[in-house]
């Protein structure tokens, strides 16, 4: 009787051991990578390393509850013999990890009972449980459970609510307007819409009194005239192109989109007006 | 034993021919929010980076042709930091294959005098604007959230006012003539930004 | 960055460039000096093709220095100065419907570079379209940057090994409304560059020198 119990002891802990083994295999290849393949790594393949571990933990779990496993919570481990020479033998089973069996490290690896620090922590909490009354404790319970409850509600239901913003902001909220785009690109583009002809500031202060355009056209102007020859009948442009005076009819498709864009509040375009009222 | 000939190359160094591949777009304030939060998703893990920068734009007339133009840029946030001169050469919008503007560019960085040396040059000051917002980078691309503003006195770049109810947002990168594939990622960059945005490729001409 | 000082020294009598060159660098030598590799200063001429204000246009120039290679310095005679970095010569090749370089202009100084002690010298070889046009010496005291506490040091520095041709107290220092006791920057080095380089360019035949 006691022998089958000896076998199926032996038999369970070398399973145990395989294991665990194949866990370290893969624990170790998993931070190899992480520390020699990070540049290279991608996400799937790190969640593919994950789902590994998760097996094989799952693998340990199940083998140590299957009932053919006898408990080994009662299996008492007593040290025999402890010496501070280095054992060679002991080394090599522990890959270099304790190289000695000395009452130095023996308490350590043998302790059945938490970390002094985690048995510290768990003497606080205890005794903070005992502190706070009974009523208290109920209502924090409590609490916690609705908090609890409403948050999976919410992960559970995640779709109404996404999508209810979403369509919001898609019919009834425009994110932007082209007219804004087209007023921003051409004031970062040609200065449509920022001041001209002025004084230049603290960089020119050298030449007051001496307005920075005198004798030559804006770039707005220059670039009109200069890029699309035949909206040259445009703004103030004409009065440097005097000979093409029928050229205005080109205009019209720039003009409409000029006065679209001063319908805009902040849109104070002089040359929007100036076109207007040449045509 | 002669002296090693002076070299005839004009140029010694700088990178040669770099192209800014850019896409445009709009977002208004109340989405900014939304938008900031989808980029800060999408693009590279960093810490937010905020900008408000004042920028001069100067032109040098020639006998003929178009004046040449050159963008300085001064940060507001660091005073210290140099200047940062700009050229964009003309736009290539044409080629339906390519999915972004196309231009030329020289980006140099300058010590403070630039405004004074740029005077000297012969250049003058046509505009000035504020730009204040938050740069974005996934890779080589670049997101910019921008607020312009009009500079109300000369000069002085406390006293603004918004030019527009939006923030402009623009994606860029730069790359080596040729490279046309960034265009693609831009495209698709673009593509993940609907709708809160519509990233387009704007012919500045048509603005006009 | 120290202060440096930036002259001229005549050729000797009955010797090449090349020769007075290797007369310094034993001089050099044999106060201790150790060499350190080589340098460059170059500068390039620009002049503006067309003025809208129909004055004559001052001339824009373009310097390179291998102490700080990736920097651009450009210049105006008497200023203003710019320091930008290398982009600065693809924009000048952009700019050049406006501002023209004229090739034949381009004069640079190359040689050795010896240290001794907080004493960085630098001889070298003027040369103009490929031929040598004269020597340069710089000398720079790494150890301070206002000329006014270290001249007298550099000028005792200079006289053991040039002799009686020490320079004055050069005058991007004397000339500073702020007077000597300001801190110098590399522009004050390239403006003297600048300034021995176009009396070399105006110098047209080298005196009592055998190089052509």
């Amino acid at each position: 009787m006691q022998q089958r119990e000896e076998k199926q002891l032996e038999a369970s802990v070398e399973s145990l051991i395989s294991r665990v083994a194949h866990l370290k295999n893969s624990l170790q290849s998993f931070i190899y990578k992480l520390e020699n393949e990070y540049d290279r790594l991608t996400w799937p393949s790190v969640l593919d390393n994950f789902a590994l571990l998760s097996g094989q933990l799952n693998t340990v779990n199940k083998l140590l509850r299957n009932e053919k496993t006898p408990s080994y919570r009662n299996q008492v481990i007593i040290p025999l013999l402890l010496s501070p020479d280095r054992d060679e033998e002991l080394a090599k089973l522990t890959e270099q990890r304790v190289p000695v069996f000395s009452h130095e490290i023996v308490p350590d690896h043998l302790r059945t009972k938490p970390d002094p620090e985690v048995e510290e922590q768990e003497k606080q909490l205890s005794s903070e449980a005992t502190r706070i009354g009974p009523d208290v404790a109920q209502k924090q319970i409590q609490a916690l459970n609705k908090l609890c409850s409403s948050l999976l509600e919410k992960l559970n239901n995640p779709r109404d609510d996404r999508d209810a913003e979403t369509a919001a902001m898609r019919q009834n909220k425009p994110s932007f307007n082209p007219a804004d785009t087209n007023a921003l690109v051409a004031a970062v583009g040609f200065g449509k819409g920022l001041s001209k002809c002025r004084p230049p500031g603290p960089v020119a202060q050298g030449h007051p009194g001496q307005p920075m355009m005198t004798g030559g056209p804006t770039l707005q102007q220059v670039t009109i005239s200069g890029t699309s020859g035949h909206q040259a009948g445009m703004g103030a442009s004409v009065t440097q192109q005097p000979g093409q005076p029928g050229k205005i009819p080109s205009s019209i498709k720039t003009n409409i989109k000029s006065a679209s864009a001063s319908l805009h509040p902040y849109n104070r375009d002089s040359e929007a007006m100036r076109t207007w009222q040449l045509s | 034993m002669e002296a090693p000939p002076v070299t005839v190359m004009p140029v010694t160094g700088g990178t040669i021919n770099m192209m800014e591949y850019l896409l445009q777009g709009s977002v208004l304030d109340q989405s900014l929010d939304s938008l900031l939060h989808r980029l800060r998703g999408l693009c590279d893990n960093m810490e937010p980076e905020s900008f408000a920068d004042h920028e001069l734009v100067y032109l040098l007339k020639g006998q003929q042709g178009n004046p040449f133009i050159l963008r300085a840029r001064r940060s507001l946030a660091h005073p210290t930091a140099p200047w940062h001169l700009r050229y964009l050469g003309q736009p290539e919008v044409g080629d339906k294959s390519r999915h972004a503007l196309v231009r030329n560019c020289v980006d140099v960085a300058a010590s403070h005098s630039l405004p004074d040396f740029l005077n000297e040059m012969g250049f003058r000051m046509d505009h000035e604007f504020v730009a204040k917002g938050h740069i974005f980078r996934k890779g080589a691309l670049k997101v910019v959230v921008s607020k312009l503003s009009r500079v109300l006195v000369p000069g002085n770049t406390d006293n603004t006012e918004p030019l527009s109810l939006s923030y402009l947002v623009e994606l860029s990168v730069l790359a080596p003539a040729g490279q046309d594939t960034v265009s693609e990622d831009m495209r698709s960059f673009a593509e993940q930004l609907k709708p809160l945005v519509h990233l387009e490729k704007i012919d500045p001409k048509r603005l006009m | 960055m120290g202060v440096t000082c930036v002259c001229q020294v005549p050729v000797a009598e009955g010797k090449s460039v090349q020769q007075t060159v290797e007369q310094l660098h034993k001089k050099l030598e044999q106060l201790g000096a150790m060499k350190q590799g080589s340098f460059f200063v170059d500068c390039e001429t620009y002049h503006a093709t067309s003025n809208a204000s129909g004055q004559p246009s001052k001339l824009l120039y373009v310097m390179h220095n291998s102490e700080t290679p990736l920097s651009c310095l450009a210049l105006f005679e008497g200023g203003p100065f710019l320091t930008a970095d290398a982009n600065f010569d693809v924009l000048m090749v952009k700019l050049k419907s406006h501002f023209q370089n004229a090739k034949g202009h381009k004069v640079e100084s190359r040689g050795a570079r010896y240290r001794y002690c907080d004493f960085l010298v630098k001889v070298g070889t003027v040369t103009m379209s490929s031929s040598a046009r004269g020597i340069s010496v710089e000398v720079e005291y790494c150890a301070c940057v206002v000329p006014g506490d270290c001249w007298n040091l550099m000028k005792e520095f200079m006289q053991s090994f040039l002799g009686s041709s020490v320079p004055e107290l050069p005058a991007v220092f004397s000339s500073k409304p702020e007077g000597l006791f300001v801190p110098t920057d590399c522009m004050d080095t390239m403006s003297q560059y600048l300034e021995l380089f176009s009396k070399v360019r105006k110098q047209q035949v080298l005196p009592g020198s055998s190089v052509r």
